[in-house]
């Protein structure tokens, strides 16, 4: 964690672009939250026609209805307004580099408890009670 | 009954070790969770090379991602992850860094 998930429709992105979604989506992470640089995730799955994605809450599927989706996955434990200002900025940076329509892109962040996932062969820290090791 | 979604990237991780794994992920699920941990239903998404990235740069990085039945405290949720971590890395040959498992209750709403 944190881990994004970009679905786009077949052939949308070049690999260039991948690569400068991928590093942009993780200086946006890492400087909003502070987090390490080495935890982020980002993916990319090519569909046509889909309209949901595996999502790990809920009855496990989230339903999206543009050709563009962001899926986030973080730890809880942070104020709304970072969840929703990290969500923001996502976006937005994937619209410049892509060149894709706002109108096109939707998102969502799901969050759950840190200790629901280990990494690296730990039970993740909550938010705020990180060790030194942690940021190393 | 339980559900996970294994991701891994392609070209990482041999697919001939996937129903040991299953296999394995059930007996752990059961044993350590109860009955109503079972069954476990199993999906695999395959990361394309050139599509996935961890820190910026390209990932070797799986995922093991369950729901879980609610109910499950801290020491138990703890030990279910490192069980599934050790059974991926002592099949696959894979490094515990190349992993990450959680496990969510199926009622979370996050």
């Amino acid at each position: 964690m944190p881990l994004y998930r970009c679905v786009t429709p077949k052939g949308a992105l070049t690999h260039e672009q991948r690569t400068e979604v991928a590093k942009a989506f993780t200086d946006v992470h890492c400087g909003l939250s502070g987090a390490p640089r080495k935890f982020v995730q980002v993916m990319f799955l090519e569909r046509n026609g889909g309209s949901e994605i595996t999502d790990s809450h809920g009855n496990g599927m989230m339903a999206y209805d543009t050709p563009y989706f962001i899926a986030g996955g973080n730890r809880g434990g942070r104020p709304p307004e970072l969840k929703a200002r990290i969500l923001e900025t996502l976006l937005e940076t994937f619209c410049e580099i892509t060149s894709v329509s706002s109108l096109e892109v939707s998102g969502c962040i799901s969050e759950a408890p840190a200790s629901w996932t280990m990494e690296g062969g730990k039970v993740l820290p909550e938010p705020g009670q990180e060790s030194e090791e942690w940021y190393g | 009954m339980s559900w996970f979604e294994c991701t891994v990237q392609e070209g990482c991780v041999d697919e001939r070790f996937r129903p040991g794994f299953e296999s394995a992920l059930e007996t752990i699920c059961v044993d350590i969770l109860g009955p109503e941990a079972g069954p476990v239903e199993v999906s695999w998404v395959v990361i394309k090379r050139g599509f996935g990235f961890r820190a910026g740069k390209p990932s070797t990085t799986s995922l093991v991602r369950g729901r879980i039945p609610d109910g499950c405290d801290a020491q138990t949720r703890a030990q279910l992850l490192r069980a599934i971590g050790d059974a991926w890395c002592r099949l696959t040959g894979a490094r515990e860094h190349e992993l990450v498992v959680s496990a969510r209750d199926q009622s979370w709403a996050g």
